[in-house]
């Protein structure tokens, strides 16, 4: 056998109910390999409740709690003041949300949960909408995109905002660790997971989760629509550390950003003028995070780097 | 008052036949009545959805326990669902395979009739391989061999309701009225058992849940399997790598393994082997 | 034991103290705010060792201890009013989730209007949640309630969380002389929580999953059985705080001068006390009146009030909120627990210190001689002057 570019060990079950080729279940796949069977994991209402399976069985190989939609922020704070009074160490404590449910309905509980610099990783798995209640537009949901409430009919064409910048939001709470993953890389993904596992405060993870069902392409596609979408600039993959920004996977020249549009369904309408306003945002993000990088290596950028970081707590 | 049953996989439809065939029997002058049954299903897991018909307003609400007719849009399930459960005597049961309808096991007494609505509606271009969109097809088949609605308000009500391609769906639906082969019973029929619901068993484990999932097997999910061609493997674990259902293990030489109870069939690992190695066909 | 002079909302914090809770979530509103001021004081001077969660709103205050109970900690939350309401959905989900977490709740008016005065709305619109609801008299009810619930709440056989009411003002910023129990005396009263069905690090386990109608009704009954067990339970634990502390407060529903009684009074929390002293100068009147206190109202004492119902012809039943059925809440439930019974006495509601009004002496006496007279309405609005009929 080569040797495994990944942690062999499997901690999400085979058997859940996923659609096939989904790729939050994947991001749970690779998720859990690199943090390990000590792991807490609060999930919201969200597709993973459904695809963890009905009671009595479970899909995950750790603790799983559940929790209402918008709570998972205060969820992961209770678990770790329930561990800190009880004396667990070395357990690291997962919130796994849907985008919904944190860039939308959960921000609150997020935002609180970073401010009290909870000892905790949330993460946000990113399908770009509410799936599990049958692909409704979220915060999330990215400029031009068809959802069951951004129809293409009439006069509509599709989500006319852009989509929110979590990672932005998140980074103005100085969490000591942020970053974008992406299962279609999963050597930079796994990379990741480790280096937050053996960190403590609060961290998260805006995780790329190519959904078939909602995005409208061939399941065989997930991992190829996961590629285009970092090397066309859609997703870019980076890190922030202490306020210093690194991108992760550079790429030289971005590809056509109509590569990635073209290959799913929900874009399917889009005019060419559409498109370049599309490639436009795209392009104009790439930019300023290469820009963000640069300048963050001479000095931290400033909305990234508390002066003294407080100590983590529950 | 007819009652149906339909049988099919979250995606292909199966909800919307039903729909489709309530407009249809309205368009014929009749009440119907038709309801899924919510779970909250995935693409590709089993759902059930639920038809009646008669001349006047149906006066009951309950799920279908004894239908007249069991329509299965999916072959597969004929292995993992009892879809035949309940069905009265004397009743139909329509399956899409391209079998002919002497080889689909009913309970006796039952008729029974096939289309093979996969081959129809991939020639309609309704749906991809891994996963037609049959409910069209089914449509038209279940005009002809139950004639519960005509097929003039089958055409009339797709092309109303379809949500994509109504020409297309119209025409796959009148194939699958023409293409419908139908055998009556040979033997005669049996009165059902009536299932006494059973109560199941206290909580045994309070609210915890603790049986791990590998106890479900999702090899019916799939209308592909993958196998991989070993001559030109090279053990790169890509398809082990990228499987969102941890379908691949690894044999005593190194060589992936694709665990059969679990593969869904999504076909990441046939799309992403460098190689190109992995085939995924169709088992059916 | 000692004896200090308390406020109802110290007296939540000194029983957080004895209880030994582990985990603690706090969010401000009045008139609860200084039960989570006091317990920061004593987490700060450590006297009592718990984590001590500042969160951004009520639902997040309640999702914590959620968490942390389904973890195995013992927890503790306050709030009122809006607070309170703002929690609902946690509420449900902390019974179907069977964490045993006490919550201290300052009964207090809902707006619009803003009032902040004393009013059960607040919490009789939880009462169909699965919490086990306690309804407290005095500073002394509510330190020893607080104590007990936490037993009570982590016993085998009820494995649901607990509510203790305190009305606003009367007894949350209320100072009284307050029987505080030894630490060593609650250590033998209340070991330890073991924890029962909750998520350990390092297994496979999922706390809350999700059902099919198949198996959902299952957990609803586990849930109504645990609630049929909480009076045998309740019975059991004041015993055994009787037994260490020399105190109880008389069972789910305490009665006085009940027994040859025309008419009888049922009220809930702090206007009982008022009641107790009228009943007193009616009775050197020579008027038959009594009075029972609903301590306890989730589960229903049906059993009480039945045995109440079959000893008199009058009651009436003094609602601090006004819920939209035919009569208030707890008169209405009175109504339906005595409806099968045999003997059906005369039921009265009434309304009586909406939002904070006073429910003086006068209010009392004049509900009692409505009761006596006969002629009473189905409801009435104490409160409301303009009806004044009975003694003008
Ligand atoms: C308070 C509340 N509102 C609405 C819902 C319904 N709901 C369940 S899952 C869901 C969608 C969640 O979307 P997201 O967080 O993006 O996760 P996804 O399903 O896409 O994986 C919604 C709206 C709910 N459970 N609770
Ligand atoms: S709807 Fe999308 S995110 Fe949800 S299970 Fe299916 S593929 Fe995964
Ligand atoms: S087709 Fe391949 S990648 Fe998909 S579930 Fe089956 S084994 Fe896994
Ligand atoms: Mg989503």
């Amino acid at each position: 056998m080569a040797k495994l570019t990944l942690p062999a060990q499997e901690l999400m079950f085979s058997g859940h109910s996923a659609c096939p080729g989904c790729g939050a279940a994947l991001a749970m796949r690779l998720l859990l390999k690199g943090l390990g069977p000590r792991t807490v994991v609060s999930v919201p209402a969200c597709c993973w409740t459904v695809i963890a399976t009905p009671y009595p069985t479970t899909a995950l190989g750790v603790a799983m709690m559940d929790n209402p939609i918008e709570a998972t922020g205060a969820s992961i704070s209770g678990i770790r003041a329930a561990l800190d009074a009880m004396g667990e160490k070395d357990v690291t404590v997962v919130g796994f949300a849907g985008d919904g449910g944190t860039a939308d309905i959960g921000i609150q509980a997020l935002s609180g949960m970073l401010e009290r610099r909870t000892n905790a990783l949330y993460v946000m798995y990113d399908n770009e909408a509410y799936m599990n209640t049958g692909v409704q537009r979220s915060g999330e949901t990215p400029l031009g995109a068809w959802t069951t409430t951004t129809p293409v009919e009439g006069h509509e064409h599709g989500k006319i905002e852009a989509k929110k910048d979590m990672m932005a939001i998140v980074l103005a709470h100085h969490p000591v660790y942020a970053a974008t993953l992406n299962p279609s890389f999963p050597e930079d993904f796994e990379r990741k997971v480790e280096k937050a596992k053996a960190m403590s405060g609060p961290r998260f993870f805006d995780i790329f989760a190519p959904c078939s069902t909602g995005w409208r392409f061939d399941a065989q596609k997930t991992i190829a629509i996961g590629r285009l979408a970092t090397d066309t600039g859609v997703f870019p993959l980076y890190e922030v550390e202490n306020g210093r920004y690194h991108v992760t996977r550079k790429v030289g020249s971005l590809k056509p950003v109509e590569e990635y549009l073209h290959a799913q369904g929900r874009f399917r309408h889009l005019t060419p003028a559409n498109i370049a306003a599309v490639g436009a945002q795209v392009r104009d993000g790439w930019e300023k995070l290469l820009t963000f990088e640069s300048e963050s290596l001479v000095a931290p950028t400033p909305s990234a780097a508390p002066t003294a970081p407080p100590a983590t707590r529950a | 008052m007819i009652e149906i049953r339909f049988h099919g996989r979250g995606g292909q439809g199966a909800v919307l036949a039903s729909e489709m065939l309530s407009q249809a029997a309205f368009i014929d002058g009749k009440v119907p009545q038709s309801f899924p049954f919510f779970g909250v299903e995935r693409r590709g897991a089993p759902v059930t959805a639920f038809f009646r018909v008669d001349d006047h307003l149906i006066q009951i609400r309950t799920s279908i326990t004894q239908p007249d007719i069991v329509v299965v849009l999916d072959p597969g399930l004929l292995k993992v669902i009892p879809v035949a459960d309940g069905l009265r005597p004397g009743g139909l049961m329509l399956v899409n395979s391209r079998r002919p309808p002497a080889e689909i096991e009913a309970p006796p007494g039952a008729r029974r009739a096939t289309v093979d609505a996969s081959r129809i509606a991939l020639a309609h271009g309704l749906g991809s391989k891994t996963m037609p969109v049959v409910n069209t097809v089914i449509l038209g088949a279940l005009a002809r061999a139950s004639g519960v609605v005509s097929l003039e308000a089958i055409s009339a009500a797709i092309e109303k309701y379809a949500p994509a391609k109504p020409a297309q769906n119209r025409d796959a639906a009148i194939e699958g009225y023409g293409a419908v082969r139908t055998i009556d019973p040979t033997t005669s029929p049996v009165p059902p058992v009536p299932k006494v619901p059973h109560p199941l068993p206290p909580l045994p484990e309070g609210p915890i849940a603790s049986r791990p999932t590998t106890s479900i097997h999702t090899s019916s999910w799939r209308t592909l399997t993958p196998v991989i061609h070993l001559a030109h493997c090279t053990k790169c674990n890509f398809c082990w790598k990228f499987c969102p259902d941890d379908a691949i293990g690894f044999d005593d030489q190194g060589f992936p393994v694709i665990k059969l109870d679990y593969c869904k069939g999504c076909g990441i690992c046939a799309e992403e082997c460098p190689p190109k190695t992995i085939e995924m066909i169709s088992e059916d | 034991m000692t004896v200090m002079v308390l406020s109802g909302n110290s007296a939540q914090a000194h029983a957080v103290r004895l209880a030994r809770v582990q985990v603690v979530s706090a969010y401000p509103i009045t008139p609860q705010t200084s039960i989570v001021e006091k317990i920061a004081d004593l987490v700060a001077t450590g006297a009592l060792k718990a984590e001590y969660v500042q969160v951004e709103s009520e639902h997040s205050a309640l999702q914590v201890v959620v968490s942390a109970s389904g973890m195995g900690a013992r927890t503790y939350t306050a709030t009122s009013s809006h607070g309170l309401l703002l929690m609902h959905e946690l509420v449900h989900w902390a019974s179907g989730a069977r964490d045993p977490i006490v919550m201290g709740v300052v009964n207090r008016a809902v707006g619009p209007p803003w009032n902040i005065g004393a009013d059960h709305t607040d919490s009789m619109s939880q009462r169909d949640t699965g919490w086990i609801q306690f309804y407290a008299e005095s500073n002394q009810e509510v330190i020893d309630t607080v104590l007990m619930a936490f037993r009570l709440a982590e016993h085998p056989d009820v494995r649901l969380p607990v509510m203790v009411m305190e009305d606003a003002f009367y007894l949350s910023h209320t100072l009284e002389p307050v029987d505080v129990p030894d630490q060593a005396v609650v250590d033998g009263f209340l070991p330890p929580r073991e924890a029962h069905a909750t998520l350990h690090p390092g297994t496979s386990a999922r706390l809350g999953s999700f059902t099919g109608p198949d198996r959902y009704v299952d957990f609803r009954f586990e849930v109504a059985k645990a609630m049929e067990r909480v009076p045998a339970t309740l019975r059991l634990v004041e015993e055994e705080y009787k037994k260490a502390t020399g105190r109880s407060h008389g069972g789910a529903v305490p009665t006085y001068r009940v027994d040859d009684a025309d008419a009888v009074l049922i009220t809930m929390g702090t206007s009982t006390t008022t009641a107790r002293t009228v009943v007193d100068d009616l009775r050197a009147q020579g008027k038959k009146v009594g009075l029972a206190k609903l301590r306890l109202f989730r589960p229903f004492p049906n059993e009480e009030i039945r045995a109440l119902g079959a000893m008199v012809d009058r009651i009436g039943v003094a609602d601090r909120s006004y819920t939209f059925g035919p009569m208030g809440a707890a008169g209405t439930e009175v109504s339906a627990a005595l409806y099968p019974s045999s003997h059906h006495p005369a039921v009265t509601g009434f309304y009586a210190g909406i939002g904070g009004r006073d429910v003086t002496p006068h209010v009392v006496r004049r509900m009692y001689e409505s009761l006596l007279s006969g002629a009473v309405p189905e409801v009435h609005w104490e409160d409301i002057e303009e009806e004044v009929s009975v003694d003008g």
